[in-house]
C-alpha cells in the first residue's frame, strides 16, 4: 500500500514542512479534485477528513493561497494541500461533489475573500458577512476591503 | 419611584436563568459554566437554569454582540416573559471589548437590549458573576430594579 506522501508527491509541484506532521504539499489549482479523488481511490472516503479550507489574499503576488488542511484519523497526521490562484480571477473547482465535508469550508471562504467555487450551487453571500457589507459589495478577508 | 412589586416575588425567590453567547471566546461562557457548578452551589439563592429561554427570569449575555447575533438576541429578549431581566457578562458584553470597533460587531449588550447588571473581567470569575447575580436579586427586592417590559403584567 502506498503512503500519503506517494500519492500527494505525484501530483505536487514541491512540498515544505512547517512542523513534524504538518507537510505542505503545494498543487496546481487544476489538479485539486485530481488530488482528493486520488485520496479516496487510496485510502478510502472515511480514511480522512477535510478539517477546513483557508484562503488568504496576497495583493503583492496578485494571488490568493488556499489551503485544505486534511486530517488522516488512523495515524492522526494532518496534512496541507496548498495551491495558488489568480487575484484577479479567484475561481476554482468544487470538491463538494466529491467531499461535501467542504461545504463549509467553500461557502465561508467564497464569503469571506469572494473565490468562486465553480459547481457549488450553494455559494451565496451573507453566510457570515453582516447585511451592510455585503450590500456594499464588500469581501472582508481582502486586504484591500477597507474594514 | 422606587416600587416593591409583587409580581417580582418569583424572580426574587428562584432566578432562572438563560445563558446566551452572542459572540464570546468562549472564556466568559466557561465562568459562566463555573459558576453554577456545586462548588460554588448557586442553587443557595434559588438560582437555576431554564431550559428554554420561555421559562427565563434572567437572561446572561456573554461576548460582543455581532450584527447577526444582534437580531437573535433581539428576537430571545422578546420571548422572554415580564419580568425580565439581563446581565451582561465580561468585558466584551459591556462595550464589545477589544472587538469593539470591528466590521461585524454592534458594541455591548445595551445597544441592543436593555440592560440591568454590568460584570466586568476578562473573563470574570465565578464569585463575581454569582455575585452580580446576588446584587440584582437585592436590587429587585429593594425596587431599584424594574424589569423594562413593553407590557406590564
Amino acid at each position: 500500500m502506498s503512503t500519503k506522501a506517494e500519492v500527494l508527491s505525484k501530483l505536487a509541484i514541491r512540498t515544505e514542512v512547517v512542523k513534524p506532521k504538518r507537510i505542505v504539499f503545494v498543487i496546481r489549482p487544476e489538479d485539486l479534485r485530481k488530488v482528493f479523488e486520488e485520496l479516496i481511490k487510496t485510502f478510502g472516503p472515511e480514511s480522512f477528513y477535510l478539517s477546513t479550507i483557508v484562503g488568504v489574499d496576497l495583493p503583492a503576488e496578485n494571488k490568493m493561497r488556499l489551503d485544505y488542511y486534511v486530517h488522516f484519523i488512523p495515524e492522526g497526521e494532518t496534512v496541507v494541500i496548498r495551491t495558488f490562484i489568480d487575484r484577479s480571477n479567484p475561481v476554482i473547482d468544487s470538491i463538494i461533489d466529491i467531499v461535501p465535508g467542504a461545504l463549509a469550508g467553500e461557502c465561508e471562504t467564497f464569503d469571506l475573500l469572494g473565490i468562486v467555487f465553480r459547481g457549488n450551487p450553494y455559494l451565496k453571500r451573507g453566510f457570515f458577512v453582516p447585511v451592510d457589507l455585503v450590500q456594499k459589495g464588500i469581501h472582508p478577508l481582502r486586504k484591500d476591503s477597507g474594514v | 419611584m422606587a416600587v416593591k412589586e409583587d409580581r417580582y416575588k418569583l424572580v426574587r425567590y428562584s432566578p432562572w436563568l438563560l445563558h446566551f453567547n452572542t459572540g464570546a471566546c468562549n472564556g466568559c461562557d466557561i465562568e459562566v459554566l463555573a459558576a453554577i457548578t456545586p462548588l460554588y452551589d448557586p442553587e443557595r439563592f434559588g438560582i437555576k437554569l431554564a431550559p428554554s429561554v420561555r421559562h427565563g427570569d434572567i437572561l446572561i449575555v456573554t461576548g460582543a454582540v455581532t450584527k447577526k447575533a444582534a437580531e437573535r438576541l433581539k428576537r430571545l429578549y422578546e420571548q422572554m416573559p415580564c419580568p425580565k431581566f439581563v446581565v451582561a457578562v465580561g468585558a466584551c458584553a459591556i462595550s464589545g471589548g477589544v472587538f469593539a470597533k470591528s466590521y461585524s460587531v454592534v458594541g455591548g449588550v445595551d445597544k441592543v437590549i436593555p440592560v440591568d447588571v454590568y460584570i466586568p473581567g476578562c473573563p470574570p470569575r465565578p464569585e463575581a458573576i454569582l455575585d452580580g447575580i446576588v446584587k440584582l436579586l437585592k436590587m429587585i427586592e429593594e425596587g431599584r430594579a424594574v424589569s423594562k417590559c413593553e407590557h406590564k403584567g
